[in-house]
């Protein structure tokens, strides 16, 4: 295997919420528009009984798989340390509700689990040991707002190169690396009735440095001072928690160790750049990096637009293949 | 409005013996805990009923509201219906205004509360 591409589920959220496609039909589109072969599956999303998984829903998956030739690469847990607000469960339950949703994984034949840092680092040492005596990677999805140099992905790559273990791995979302907010988002919180005063003042906090809360918890409150409506706050905040704009090239640290990449993208537009994201800068820092393993199309305009998921991955793969292939 | 912000579901209300059962969606993208989620408000016609009066019910799970907040090992699958349990006299076939409010706290993001409120003209069904 070298770079290829493929599509997580997660991207038709649309499709699947609204009931137009079933977990099934999803599989069976993305086979016959070739947007595979490499699939995400989000457990929580596609599978009902998930942290668990049956015998007879695993059947029917690998079979379906097989027929469609598509081949799982990742699974997305949860660690889901709040199961009740603001109170962390203790670590000891934590881990098996880890452990539980990776023997899902390895029963499902997918060879990576995406975590995130909900995850301490603190429970490597014991999921670690775990995740090889399954066969399986777990690989942190390095998410917005942090980069390869964040103070929480350091504290995990103190972690990392401490337990050597093969099962550890990154998975890249280029979502921390925008270079601006994507005109969609901005065109979409337009259409949804914001007023122009408030998107400036998302355009002017969004920037700044501090923690996602902190600079939403800044616009929220100046918004509410200038009256703005509830509705209206929550769309403009949004933006803070799954994008922020970090040096792209900050990526090269971590390619060695990048197992997957979530391809997070918004929009592609008739120019074939994808709108926030520089693709051109970053796509060629894994490829000449030597990254061995599936980048999936991640399109997470779905969170304020209805457009059609399939032709957006279709896009996105489009131009992605123009970058690996000429730049 | 977008698919994740739904909360109403399309099977709507219907009457049974002095109360009213309305069917709702989880507004997220993915299963969750039942103890983060909330109802934080529920109305029929202009009338905000008392939240000690409502009954949750998912699949073979019936509880309160309150008992909900205890409900960790419980999940809300993204795809079913659950339904609000209320004391209303709602009469088959007639139309009622209803407003609900779902707000939720996703587990893996700590200190995140996302409000969803939505409100639907609906024709009271026959009780299944």
């Amino acid at each position: 295997m070298t770079f290829d591409l493929g599509a997580t589920l997660y991207a038709f959220t649309n499709e699947y919420l609204t009931r137009s496609f079933s977990f099934e039909d999803l599989l069976r589109e993305i086979a016959s528009r070739e947007l595979g072969p490499g699939i995400e599956v989000v457990g929580f999303q596609s599978i009902r009984t998930f942290p668990e998984v049956d015998d007879a829903f695993a059947d029917r998956f690998k079979a379906l798989v097989a027929e469609l030739a598509l081949e799982p690469r990742s699974l997305a847990i949860n660690s889901d340390r709040f199961l009740k607000p603001g109170e962390p469960i203790p670590d000891e339950k934590l881990i098996e509700y880890h452990k539980r949703q990776m023997r899902s994984a390895q029963k499902l034949g997918f060879p990576i689990v995406r975590y995130q840092f909900a995850t301490p680092p603190e429970l490597l040492p014991e999921l670690a040991p775990f995740a090889e005596e399954l066969g399986i990677r777990m690989g942190l999805e390095v998410h917005a707002p942090a980069h390869a140099n964040h103070p929480i992905v350091l504290r995990y790559r103190e972690v990392y190169d401490r337990l050597q273990s093969n099962a550890l791995g990154w998975i890249p979302d280029f979502g921390g690396t925008a270079y601006r907010l994507p005109p969609s988002l901005l065109q979409s919180a337009r259409e949804r009735g914001v007023p122009e005063k408030l998107i400036d003042l998302l355009l002017e906090i969004w920037p700044e440095t501090g923690a996602p809360h902190e600079r939403a918890g800044k616009l929220r409150e100046a918004a509410t001072r200038e009256g703005f409506t509830p509705e209206h706050i929550q769309i403009v905040s949004l933006p803070f928690f799954i994008l922020s704009n970090e040096d792209p090239k900050s990526w090269s640290e971590l390619v060695a160790n990048s197992i997957h990449i979530h391809g997070k993208f918004y929009g592609v537009g008739d120019d074939g750049r994808e709108e926030a994201i520089d693709y051109d800068t970053i796509l060629p820092i894994f490829r000449d990096g030597g990254f061995n393993g599936t980048m999936v199309s991640e399109w997470e305009g779905h969170a304020y637009s209805t457009a059609d998921a399939f032709l957006q991955v279709e896009r996105h793969q489009q131009m992605c293949r123009r970058i690996l292939e000429t730049t | 409005m977008l698919p994740v912000e739904c909360v109403i579901d399309e099977s709507g209300i219907t009457a049974a013996r002095g109360r009213a059962r309305l069917a709702i969606r989880l507004p997220w993208y993915r299963s969750l805990p039942l103890s983060t989620v909330r109802v934080e408000r529920l109305a029929i016609d202009g009338a905000d009923i008392p939240l000690e009066s409502v009954r949750f019910s998912l699949n073979e799970l019936n509880v309160t509201l309150e008992e909900l907040e205890d409900c960790t090992d419980d999940f809300w699958f993204v795809l079913d219906s659950a339904y609000l349990e209320f004391p209303a006299s709602v009469e088959p076939g007639s139309p009622h205004e209803v407003a609900v409010t779902v707000s939720l706290f996703p587990p893996y993001i700590p200190g995140m509360k996302r409000a969803n409120a939505q409100s639907a003209k609906l024709i009271a069904g026959e009780a299944p």
